[in-house]
């Protein structure tokens, strides 16, 4: 492990961690059977350590490499909001979004221009510099997750289906299936985004003692 | 890149002196053994093998095969102690009838071990 380098033990690329759980169990292989020489688990290790530095020298060589094995970042908020097409293409869903952010230290999804998923995946977002400071009152809620009101936050927030139908009416969608995401925050602050648009900011007033 | 390069070298290089090594070591040991058989089966043929000819390939067995616990599975070396020890026991009761039968089986087996551990294309695709 580290003669693997560093890069082996911090941020593992995929087949690293191949790698790693490969030599676990070929290390375990001749200790657990008593008819294999320990032998046989010693030049398996030296086999896989040398496709490894095979892999890594490849890695180094030829860039395009790389990108097949170890895979690619992938931008999932753009200044356009959610990248809907790249959250599905890498098999997340909003919930794994917003805690990704909640871990990077974002409650809101506007406080950042860019986030992406690296290849070994780390969440990395960019603050977004001209973010206005707003007083944090309660931590966003999630109202409707691809076009389905979430029952549990409308209750939480003391709010309704028809209370946030009336404001999507108003912003020109119909139906709520056309809403990819929606998010209510204490100051009435809503952060919206219907599928294929950007996403937009909404300011309302919420309705008398509506605190979460 | 360079302390790569020298690594992949150091093991492709240890690899492949392990294999040959292997190889030359496995056939240099079955291949006294199977002298060793081949001159108990001729006795067993005339009928003249004796229990002191049988004690000693098994001591000449139990010799290499302390070595050979290293390079091939435990399992392989068990089969031929059971053979040997059947062949054994049939000379010493001068059934050479049962007893060639075995000894064909040993001589088979040393055949058979020492081409499953050669570098081989076949071994190792």
């Amino acid at each position: 492990m580290r003669l693997m380098g560093k890069r082996q033990i911090g941020e593992m690329q995929p087949f690293e961690l191949v790698i790693t759980l490969l030599i676990a169990e070929l290390a375990c292989i001749p200790m657990a059977d008593t008819s294999i020489p320990l032998l046989y688990g010693i030049v398996s290790i030296l086999t896989i350590f040398l496709l490894h530095q095979l892999m890594l020298m490849l890695d180094l060589l030829w860039k395009p490499f790389r990108t097949i094995v170890g895979g690619k970042p992938s931008i999932v908020i753009n200044k356009n909001g959610i990248d809907i097409t790249q959250l599905k293409k890498n098999h997340l869903d909003l919930t794994d979004l917003i805690e990704s952010m909640r871990t990077a230290g974002y409650f809101s999804l506007d406080e950042v221009s860019y986030a992406l998923y690296e290849a070994n995946g780390k969440f990395t977002a960019m603050a977004r510099e001209d973010v206005p400071q707003e007083k944090k009152e309660s931590l966003p809620l999630l109202i409707i997750d691809d076009g389905k009101y979430q029952t549990q936050n409308l209750k939480l927030s003391g709010t309704n289906e028809d209370f946030f139908n009336e404001i999507l009416r108003g912003e020109k969608i119909k139906n709520v299936k056309k809403v990819f995401i929606l998010t209510l925050d204490g100051t009435g602050k809503i952060y919206f985004q219907a599928k294929g648009e950007k996403y937009r900011i909404l300011r309302i007033k919420l309705p008398e003692g509506c605190s979460w | 890149m360079v302390k790569t390069i020298l690594s992949f070298l150091l093991t492709a290089a240890l690899i492949l002196c392990a294999g040959i090594f292997e190889t030359i070591f496995v056939n240099s040991q079955f291949a006294s053994f199977n002298r060793a058989l081949e001159t108990l089966e001729e006795k067993v043929r005339t009928f003249t093998a004796s229990r002191d000819d049988a004690d000693a390939v098994t001591a000449l067995w139990e010799k290499e095969k302390k070595q050979l616990h290293v390079v091939i599975p435990h399992n392989d070396i068990s089969y031929i102690d059971y053979w040997l020890g059947e062949a054994v026991s049939y000379i010493e009761t001068k059934n050479y009838d049962d007893a060639l039968s075995k000894i064909e089986v040993l001589l088979t087996i040393c055949e058979q071990i020492p081409q499953t551990y050669s570098v081989t294309f076949e071994n190792i695709f």
